[in-house]
């Protein structure tokens, strides 16, 4: 070696270089990015809506002690009247234009012939449910007094639990 | 060890060590937080919030059926209310009440697989 004055230097060049780059991995590591794995995020937002908009379908006007709306469609299997609301509080918007969220409603019952859980269609928005939408699922409790389908029995009328629930996709 | 050709800047170069070490630190500080307040944020929304309000809410009111016929009375109510959560909803749910003396204890047990959620309710 000819000359060796400048080793400390160099050691101390290599440290302050390691320094900087380990630095600059964590500032770069720091951002997070969205990948398709976090969809679920925008789901979850999606879910919320759809959870809000059936609890304020069941609750009964001005509190009383009258079944809710939520409950009287089941009853009456009166598609025509969930649409309108269902569709007018999932797509209500602070401005003008209105969202473009799509839904299609099945009520799950019991089968009292065989005792498994049955589904039969409620409602749905103007365009049919292909399958290929990315969908999430929200449900509401009831209990209501209905003669369900597949029942041949008429003594099966009485109180039945219900559970109704919601495909939403935005469109 | 090798010869210093002038070593009066040692102490200013000590302290560009430290202050260059603190930074790295307090980078890695914010790399680790957003990871937790992500991961936090996620196990906070997806519990399965709604699920367990709806079960409770509706075995509550189940709880108030009068046994009147074969399809009006609660122990029905409930059957389909285990059928439905656990083929719609992958929960196992027991229900249970019990009296002594004047108060009605009612247990309610709701499993579906990732949380567990336990309550007893004393009527009246």
């Amino acid at each position: 070696m000819v000359n060796e004055g400048g080793q400390l230097y160099t050691i101390e060049g290599v440290a302050a270089a390691l320094l900087l780059l380990i630095t600059a991995y964590f500032i770069v590591n720091s951002t997070s990015v969205y990948t398709p794995g976090d969809t679920h995020i925008s789901d979850m937002q999606l879910e919320v809506l759809g959870a809000d908009a059936l609890a304020v379908m069941d609750t009964a006007p001005d509190s009383t002690v009258k079944k809710s709306p939520l409950r009287q469609i089941v009853e009456q299997e009166d598609s025509v009247l969930f649409n309108s609301i269902f569709l007018q509080t999932i797509n209500a918007r602070a401005g003008q234009r209105q969202d473009d969220i799509q839904y299609m409603a099945n009520v799950t019952y019991v089968d009292p012939v065989d005792n498994t859980a049955t589904s039969m269609h409620l409602a749905n928005s103007s365009r049919p449910f292909t399958g290929t939408e990315h969908a999430v699922r929200v449900s509401r409790w009831v209990l209501v007094e209905k003669t369900f389908p597949g029942c041949a029995y008429t003594s099966c009328s009485g109180m039945h639990a219900a559970l109704v629930e919601v495909l939403l996709w935005r469109d | 060890m090798a010869r210093l050709m002038n070593d009066e800047a040692q102490w200013i170069v000590l302290m560009g060590f430290i202050v260059s070490f603190s930074l790295f630190f307090l980078a890695v500080l914010i790399n680790q937080s957003t990871i937790v307040g992500q991961t936090t944020a996620e196990a906070v929304s997806e519990f399965p919030k709604n699920d367990i309000r709806g079960v409770r809410g509706v075995l509550t009111e189940s709880t108030f059926l009068d046994d009147e016929s074969t399809y009006r009375n609660k122990t029905t109510v409930q059957n389909e209310i285990v059928i439905l959560a656990l083929s719609r909803q992958n929960a196992i749910i027991t229900i249970s009440s019990t009296t002594i003396g004047e108060y009605t204890y009612t247990e309610i047990h709701y499993n579906n697989g990732v949380i567990g959620y336990n309550e007893i309710t004393t009527f009246p």
